[in-house]
């Protein structure tokens, strides 16, 4: 075998060894939420004597028992009325998602211009600590945002949600958007300028408009971001029905009761709009940032 | 000319909102917690008494700081390392080439975008004492005669803690390393195979100088992650088994919103944070990178 090939094969198995450290996780999660309960308990262990079932995805979205609770004598375990909860759960992140998304874009653009294309005294002091304020950490500052977010009474309501959400991702969205505009050919902008446009005109004119897949795609990115937080969606949150899809799976992962088939299924169901987010964020965001650090 | 910009005025208009949105939240928070950790503030005594140190003190002395201070740390030491080394391993792979790299490297990043609840499940799932798939697996390849008891074992707890904490952070620094990497002068490498040097050699003495500075920037990031983490940990083994598992930040949730002492609680979090520029220092001093200066 020549060295090439050798080099090769090793690529290929470290390439496939890298997809499966990320992916088998969420692949076992899968198969587990088509097993039904009796095969997963089972030993010793032989998970496929009793056939794959769709029912765990049937009761979530439709509230009817899945069969195999009904056999007799079956090792079963509890279902859980929570597991019913994720499809709402997947709604209102969503919706409190799509909120971060437009107050990070509608917030961020201005300014990550301004860094990247104003001289300006004391501009590495202002950057500086605005990447620094995320570093704080959250769990200290959980009792404050509280109290401020009861003053300003918006406990329980998902523009409190979007507020907080906002402040935790936009130092992210302005370091990148601003990584984004300065890549933009500057001649563009000093056409523009010497035929009278003003500062904010060659912004709303020349800039927003090229960089428009950037800007909604790092937008996507604080989505993504505001989508899995927990720790703030579960003080703020609120009342049950208004509860974001961490705090749902969180409650049903400590629910013992709970059928593990069942949690697999909410587990996957959740899983899968951040798979889709992670596909055009990496397709539009982060290639962006390497393609740029390479040219730069 | 937008190109030959003169030094101008701050542009308040342009940066205004984005600052008063950040700071409202995080310079109101971290003055009211440090107000709070210097007074006696429990829900069930009235008032809220300047007490100095005292919430130090007592968090100091309790029960439990000295057993979540050394796990804290243990957990931060092997989990920060292990992150920036697995990032820098998958991101030299990522950048080569081979069919289906596009899924690949999506599916990289999907580690760090998952809620950490469902982390948790994922690995408890995995390495669950009576129905893991490890064990199963393990078993039917012949490795074990039994089932290992993963998560109520205390040394194979911490371990699985950390490896589960990893997972999640690893993706991010093999984002940022890419980016590092790819902006290495090919030029350099063509000239040091030329000269002979080997595949490690032409690491050490190319690679590595021009990454420094990012990866140092990595191990500082990974260290404040790691000193403050708690989601993954806590849904995965709740502190346990015993107090093997329980980390510092535990106890800021705990004194203030199950003892209801919120300045014990605050306390906590203000040692987490000296421990924080502890380590920042630490780590600065002995791996001095011209972070901050020119390209």
């Amino acid at each position: 075998m020549t060295i090439p090939t050798l080099k090769r094969i090793l690529l290929y198995l470290a390439a496939f060894l890298v997809f499966f450290f990320s992916a088998s996780p969420v692949l076992i999660s899968l198969l587990g939420s088509i097993l039904p309960d009796q095969a997963i308990f089972s030993f010793p262990p032989d998970w496929f004597q009793f056939g794959v079932t769709f029912d765990n995805y049937r009761y979530i979205f439709t509230g009817e028992i899945p069969s195999s609770y009904e056999v007799k004598g079956a090792i079963r375990s509890m279902i859980s009325d929570a597991a019913r909860q994720v499809p709402g759960g997947m709604l209102n992140s969503t919706v409190v998602a799509f909120g971060v998304l437009v107050l990070n874009i509608a917030a961020g653009a201005p300014p990550a211009y301004a860094f990247a294309r104003m001289r300006f005294r004391g501009k590495q002091l202002t950057f500086m600590a605005l990447i620094l304020a995320p570093l704080v950490p959250a769990v200290a500052l959980a009792t404050p945002v509280y109290l401020m977010i009861q003053w300003m009474g918006l406990l329980g309501t998902k523009a409190a949600l979007i507020l907080v959400h906002s402040v935790l991702t936009l130092p992210f969205t302005v370091l990148i958007l601003s990584v984004f505009f300065r890549k933009i050919p500057v001649e563009l902008e000093d056409a523009a300028s010497v035929d009278g446009c003003t500062r904010f005109q060659v912004f709303t004119r020349i800039v927003l408009p090229l960089s428009l897949p950037s800007i909604f795609a790092t937008g996507l990115f604080a989505f993504m971001l505001s989508y899995s937080e927990f720790l703030f969606a579960l003080i703020l949150g609120g009342e049950a029905k208004n509860r974001t899809l961490p705090v749902v799976m969180a409650a049903l992962a400590r629910n013992t009761d709970v059928s593990w088939g069942l949690l697999n299924a909410s587990t996957f169901l959740a899983i899968i709009p951040t798979l889709v987010l992670v596909v055009i964020v990496w397709r539009f965001v982060v290639e962006g940032i390497i393609v740029g650090s390479v040219k730069g | 000319m937008v190109s030959q910009q003169q030094h101008r005025r701050y542009p308040i208009e342009w940066v205004l909102p984005v600052l008063f949105i950040v700071f409202l939240f995080t310079l109101f928070p971290v003055a009211h917690a440090l107000w709070t950790s210097l007074h006696r503030v429990m829900v069930l005594l009235p008032g809220t008494p300047f007490v100095g140190l005292g919430n130090y003190r007592n968090v100091l002395a309790s029960d439990y700081f000295l057993v979540a201070l050394t796990n804290t740390v243990r957990f931060t030491l092997f989990s920060a390392p292990l992150t920036v080394l697995i990032g820098l391993g998958v991101a030299q792979v990522l950048l080569a080439n081979f069919p289906g790299r596009m899924i690949v490297r999506s599916v990289v990043i999907l580690p760090w975008a998952l809620p950490g609840a469902i982390t948790a499940f994922l690995w408890m799932w995995i390495f669950h004492p009576s129905w893991g798939i490890l064990n199963l697996v393990l078993l039917k390849i012949g490795l074990i005669d039994s089932y290992i008891p993963w998560l109520t074992d205390p040394d194979l707890a911490k371990m699985i803690v950390i490896v589960a904490h990893t997972w999640t952070q690893y993706p991010f620094a093999a984002v940022l390393l890419m980016a590092a990497l790819g902006g290495v002068d090919q030029q350099l490498y063509e000239a040091a195979k030329m000269d002979g040097a080997s595949g490690w050699q032409r690491f050490r003495f190319i690679t590595f100088p021009q990454i420094k500075a990012i990866i140092v920037i990595l191990l500082v990031f990974n260290v404040l992650v790691g000193l403050t983490s708690y989601d993954v940990t806590y849904a995965l083994t709740a502190g346990g088994p015993g107090d093997a598992t329980i980390l510092l930040s535990f106890n800021i949730w705990r004194e203030s919103f199950s003892r209801l002492n919120f300045g014990n609680g605050s306390a906590v979090a203000f040692i987490v944070v000296l421990l924080s520029i502890g380590f920042l220092v630490a780590i600065l001093r002995a791996l001095p990178a011209d972070i901050f200066g020119e390209k």
